[in-house]
């Protein structure tokens, strides 16, 4: 269709002088890498809210292009409208130059647009290789498994991993059901696929896995859009990088001219200041808990730490290290088998989630869909949930009035976005469910208080705010642990860090004799070393 | 030993302890009662579980699929009735003519269900206990009363349920045990080798990711409740054949039976994983164990309904320690 032009443009190239010829070129330049994906002035509301106002964007081929916003900035509704799980009330999406709609996931799949998910949507009953071609309808109406298992096996490997396609998907990592993913859409031939924070919860190895596996997708020609709160990756791996904020576009801009704080200031209409490591350490108390020895067969053995008053203990390492059983031990939801547990002195057992609660213990778990929240239940209910019997009166019926004025007071206090606390918590965005589950625990009035990957998938505004709150519950005299993935944010909170690698201890030491590189080093088992 | 078990694949090893519970619950009447083990005994076992095992491999699909279809007991007296009263006034109607007229009259009653399940979006439990009553209350008020009989039904149909195919030294294969296992064969075969087939396991095993890999997941339930239907329908054709007088109770508790065998046999009941093999062990050994609890003097025979109630328990608690001792093994938390 477009061929005439470049045709005519060539025929001035032979005819003009060098001004002509740069235009020609840029015109000709311009028209063989039109964007692959345009959205033209989309708008899309639900209910009173508008998600997206007026916004419009392109994707060229072979770009990696990032798109950063708060939560609730609009990034979900415009991914869900790429991929045809919604349709625009205004505006059209322009595919290869032709204005198209995409009604469903199978127009979007045919127009080349596919989207991983930072929850893997992956068959756990099926195998590997019936994962990645489930897609395919066009492959005859007979399953041919040999022919299946070998292309599986031949797309697996040009992403360069290993992994046994006859595996059934249910015994894969993250990891390595997000790979099943890519393989799947580039099994359909993707054009433009869409990432939505793919790394939330990968280590930092998967992690470098993934970027490569993205770059490997750009050098095919394939448009990578890259969701991401993560600026880090964004700067390591974008080409260029647009900007939501409140449903609308703030800016497009090559990566080159951006800088770390501007975009952060895009992204929030503010400065905030969510990257400083901690410098020292804070004044702690009396000592609350010591666990020696610490283990439970075939998992973790060998945990060993005092957490005192005031003071914030991280535990670093790569996923699958264990860390999280560790911290579901401690709370009671899968025991632990060997060592012991003091708090303030005295030696307690810990078989079920009820005697955590009973030694106020809580745990803030990172899974907040399975383990955090009764998504269809208001906010009120779900902040009253495992504090229920103070909330009693002498009838030994629940004070509907009492938990309602408490959680409004820790909707103001947290700084949960929603009108009132009627709210269903399923409608909140993660970050606000992650103050929701906080609000949840902290009315148990807990001494020691786990959180699990805290900001896992929560934009940089409700990071900082989660980080502060985390700060603010240490000054009020709350032993913290906090299990996370994410290096900055261990910096940034700990006043110290115990390192585990594969359920072993690797090392505990004070802050200020920690770096990223010395936590990392032990984390991969570079080298080990003991600090008490 | 665990190390082999950890290649095999939790379904397999499944199937594997289900022919063990199998043989020793044969082993454990044959020493019990009194002539047990003879070719008698197993033909009553396989004609008896030839009725089931139609609706049991329906139920296995609808089951796949994170859906119940409580409807199939009432579908049976509905078809072996209906398709019976049909059939007495149409002596002359040819004998794969009135089959197929059966399995459709069953589909027909699935696709309702279905219709409203997978576009009515109502929850199938509420819908086919729903069409349990209907179907069940038409029955009553269609019958009038009345009983199809053995000797108004044409003399081929009342052949058929002892008309032997082949005999292997004293045991006979009989016609309607062949047509259960041709359907049993017939959605092995399509189950693991039909690529449209391999929908139902997917729209069970991650309903969410079905949307997001193109797959209609309406369209894939509503056409596990027609097959549902049409397999109820078979079940309905045996139910007829095999006792020629059919009453409005016809088929009545099957329901239950036909859930028992699934969940017996190592289908999901939360969806995604299930094999036609296993559906057809747990068939199997759910009706030895209720055939032979009527020749057990020791337990009384009202006892039969509860131990089926108890092996659907049993085989759930069994599912669920395997998948944690499962996950275990590979090393998963939790």
């Amino acid at each position: 269709m477009k061929q005439p032009a470049v045709i005519s443009s060539k025929d001035e190239v032979t005819a003009f002088n060098v001004a002509p010829v740069l235009g020609a070129m840029i015109l000709n330049w311009s028209i063989m890498t039109s964007p692959l994906l345009e959205l033209r002035n989309i708008s899309k509301s639900f209910a009173m809210t508008a998600a997206l106002t007026d916004m419009s964007f392109s994707v060229e081929p072979a770009e990696i292009h990032a798109i950063v916003g708060e939560n609730g900035a609009g990034k979900s509704t415009l991914i869900k409208i790429m991929t045809g799980v919604y349709q625009p009330d205004a505006g059209t999406v322009v595919c290869n130059g032709n204005p198209v709609t995409i009604p469903n996931t199978q127009v979007a799949q045919k127009l080349g647009i596919g989207a991983i998910f930072q929850e893997p949507m992956v068959f756990p009953d099926l195998d590997v290789a019936e994962n990645i071609f489930i897609s395919h309808r066009n492959k005859g109406v007979l399953m041919d498994w040999k022919r299946l298992h070998s292309e599986a096996d031949a797309l697996v490997q040009q992403l360069g991993i290993s992994l046994d396609v006859r595996r059934p998907a249910s015994g894969l990592t993250l990891a390595e059901q997000q790979t099943v993913e890519i393989a799947r859409a580039l099994s359909l031939d993707v054009k433009v696929l869409i990432m939505d924070e793919p790394t939330a919860s990968l280590s930092a190895h998967e992690v470098d896995k993934l970027l490569t596996i993205a770059r490997t997708l750009k050098s095919r020609g394939v448009a990578v859009l890259y969701i991401s709160h993560r600026l880090d990756e964004i700067f390591k791996i974008a080409d260029r990088v647009t900007v939501l904020r409140d449903g609308k576009h703030i800016s497009t801009k090559p990566i080159a001219e951006v800088s770390r704080e501007g975009l952060v200031k895009d992204m929030v209409g503010r400065n905030i200041d969510a990257f400083a490591t901690k410098k020292k350490a804070n004044a702690v108390g009396e000592r609350i808990l010591s666990v020696r020895n610490f283990g439970k067969a075939g998992v973790f053995s060998g945990v060993h730490f005092d957490v005192h008053a005031g003071e914030i203990l991280c535990f670093a390492g790569l996923v699958g290290a264990r860390r999280t059983d560790v911290g579901l031990a401690l709370f009671g939801v899968a025991p632990s088998t060997e060592g012991t547990i003091e708090i303030q002195g005295k030696a307690i057992t810990v078989k079920t989630p009820r005697d955590g609660m009973a030694h106020r213990i809580a745990y803030v778990s990172e899974d907040r869909r399975k383990l955090g929240l009764a998504l269809p239940m208001s906010i009120f209910s779900n902040i009253t949930l495992a504090s229920l019997k103070a909330f009693l009166n002498r009838f030994g019926l629940i004070d509907r009035s009492r938990e309602k004025t408490i959680a409004e007071d820790y909707r103001q206090q947290l700084g949960i976005r929603s009108p009132d606390v009627f709210i269903e918590a399923g409608k909140l965005s993660g970050g606000n469910q992650q103050k929701v589950m906080l609000a949840k625990w902290l009315e148990t009035k807990p001494r020691i208080l786990i959180f699990d990957e805290p900001t896992r998938g929560v934009d940089v505004g409700a990071k900082a705010e989660v980080h502060n709150i985390i700060r603010q519950l240490a000054k009020d005299g709350v032993a913290i642990i906090v299990i996370s993935s994410d290096l900055p944010e261990v910096l940034a909170l700990a006043d110290r860090i115990l390192v585990m690698r594969e359920g072993r201890q690797m090392g505990i030491f004070a802050i200020e004799e920690s770096s990223q590189e010395n936590i990392m080093a032990l984390a991969t088992g570079q080298h080990e070393l003991k600090v008490a | 030993m665990l190390s082999a078990l950890r290649h095999l694949h939790p379904q397999t090893l499944r199937v594997i302890a289900l022919a063990l519970v199998l043989v020793l619950t044969v082993v454990f009447f044959t020493t019990q009662i009194d002539n047990y083990f003879s070719p008698r005994m197993l033909s009553r076992i396989a004609t008896s579980a030839a009725v089931v095992l139609p609706i049991a491999i329906g139920q296995a699909i609808v089951v796949m699929t994170r859906n119940i279809d409580l409807s199939v007991g009432s579908l049976v007296g509905v078809v072996a009735y209906v398709c019976g009263d049909f059939l007495a006034s149409h002596q002359g109607m040819h004998p794969m003519v009135f089959i197929i007229f059966c399995l459709i009259v069953g589909g027909c009653c699935g696709t309702i269900n279905g219709l409203l399940v997978a576009y009515g979006r109502v929850p199938s439990i509420i819908v086919t206990l729903g069409t349990l009553a209907l179907y069940r209350t038409f029955l009553v008020e269609y019958s009038d009363a009345r009983t199809i009989t053995t000797s108004s039904l044409p003399q081929w149909l009342v052949e058929f349920p002892s008309a032997t195919l082949f005999s292997i030294g004293p045991f006979e294969f009989r016609s309607t045990v062949a047509l259960a296992v041709l359907a049993a064969v017939v959605a092995w075969l399509a189950l693991t080798r039909l690529r449209a087939a391999r929908q139902f396991y997917a729209v069970g095993s991650n309903p969410d990711a079905a949307v997001f890999a193109g797959i209609n997941s309406a369209r894939v339930v509503f056409w596990a409740f027609v097959i549902s239907g049409v397999l109820a329908g078979l079940s309905g054709f045996i139910f007829l054949a095999k006792f020629g007088n059919i009453t409005v109770v016809a088929g009545m508790g099957y329901e239950l039976k036909s859930v028992a065998a699934v969940v017996v046999g190592g289908v999901n009941i939360f969806g995604g994983s299930g094999s036609i093999v296993g559906v057809v062990l747990g068939t199997v050994l759910v009706d030895t164990i209720d055939n032979s609890l009527i020749r057990w003097a020791v337990v009384s025979e009202f006892w039969r309904e509860a131990l089926l109630g108890i092996l659907i328990m049993l085989a759930v608690v069994a599912d669920t320690l395997m998948a944690r001792s499962f996950g275990r093994l590979k090393g998963g938390s939790l």
